[in-house]
Formats: structure tokens, sequence, C-alpha cells
């Protein structure tokens, strides 16, 4: 936790190094004011969001890879469980994977909900983190 | 020998379950990396069909602790990580 912690901050430091400057914003706090205008609004907070089919594609291929999912079953509409036999801990394990591939944490609530390629194609297409 | 703690729900067994993925995907060293995933994954694998509550809570608890075990064998291995990666991280 304490390296996740130093991750982190070392992270949000870069994001305002880099961030775009505001040159209209001129208020008598503009300092503080600019840095949290440059952080809200830095492109690598805010994210940007990915193409749905491109996202499609992605989660598609993740699954057929999963080593217990027959390929040929894998359609964009699948239910993990229904369409592809697949159990909850199968789930979880699909979920963690589609985590990688994307390179951001779905959180535990969120996660619990996804139990098919639609939904997991809505949230991650959804959330600005996933890249 | 009976349990006062009640045996976890599917939810906290799920959470324990990503909690230890997660947990195994913090170490260094590809090799304990993989380990501590497939030793998870078999782990509950291999309970999944357990129907005993006492049984269930104690194979619960044997995973917090596992939990807690790896959650600092990670931060230590972090401090003695491998210089050069394995092999099988770059093909």
């Amino acid at each position: 936790m304490a390296a996740r912690m130093a991750l982190l901050k070392h992270l949000r430091v870069s994001v305002v190094r880099f961030a775009p400057q505001n040159p209209n914003f001129n208020t008598p706090f503009s300092s503080l004011g600019n840095l949290l205008q440059r952080r809200r609004f830095s492109d690598e907070v805010r994210g940007s969001f990915l193409d749905k089919s491109e996202v499609t594609d992605r989660v598609v291929t993740v699954v057929k890879n999963f080593q217990k999912v027959d390929p040929s079953k894998v359609t964009p509409n699948a239910h993990f469980q229904n369409d592809l036999g697949l159990d909850s801990l199968d789930t979880v394990e699909v979920v963690m994977a589609l985590e990688e591939e994307f390179g951001f944490e779905i959180p535990d609530n969120e996660a619990d909900k996804i139990n098919s390629i639609n939904l997991a194609v809505d949230f991650i297409a959804s959330h600005p983190q996933a890249k | 020998m009976a349990s006062l703690v009640p045996p976890p729900g599917r939810s906290e067994v799920l959470s324990l379950f990503r909690s230890l993925l997660r947990t195994s995907r913090k170490f260094a060293d590809y090799n304990i990396r993989e380990y501590a995933k497939r030793r998870t994954i078999d782990a509950f694998r291999h309970n999944k069909e357990l129907s005993d509550p006492t049984v269930i809570a104690a194979a619960f608890s044997e995973g917090k602790t596992q939990l807690e075990v790896a959650t600092r064998q990670a931060v230590v291995y972090s401090l003695y990580a491998p210089k050069v990666k394995s092999v099988m991280e770059i093909v």
C-alpha cells in the first residue's frame, strides 16, 4: 500500500507538469486556481474514451484467449455464464484479464456486475482511464 | 469442533479471490507472480465444492491469512527484485 501511494503521488506530480497552460485564467488565486484547473482538465486525469467497436474487438480477443472458453462461441453478445459456461471464479479471472488489457483497475462493486461481453464493453467504453 | 465464525458469503469469497489475484500481480519476479496467481486459482477451484459451513469458514480464514502473507511478501520481495527480466516476459 505504501508503495502504491508513493506511485500515485508520483503520477499526480507528472500530471501537473505535463498539463497544458491556461492563458485566460487570471484571478487573485491564479496559482492555486491554475493548479486545480490544470489538474481537472489535464488529459492524463480525464483520459479519453475509447471507441466502442475497438473495445468490443479487444474484449472479444481477451475472452477468446481465456483457456476455458471455446473461441467459436465468443460473440459480442455472449453471456459469460449462460453462453460460455464460465462460473463465478472464471468471471473474476476474465475481468482481471480485461483490467490488464485496458490498463486500469475495475472496482469490486463494478466488477461484480460484469457478467457478459456487452456489459464489459459498456463499462470499459464509458471509463475514461481505459487505454 | 464447532466454529462461531459464520461462513463467508459468495461475494466475500469472490472478493478474497480478487484480492489474492490483485496481490499476486504485484510480485516483481515473474516466477513468483505466476505461481501466486496459479496457486490462488487452483486453491479456489479445489475448494469449490465445499459445503460444510465450518470447513468453508476455515478455508476462508486460511485464504485471508495467505492474503496477508502475499501482501507482505510482495513488498519485501520488491526490495530484492530481480535485476533482469525472466525470459518468459521478453518473448
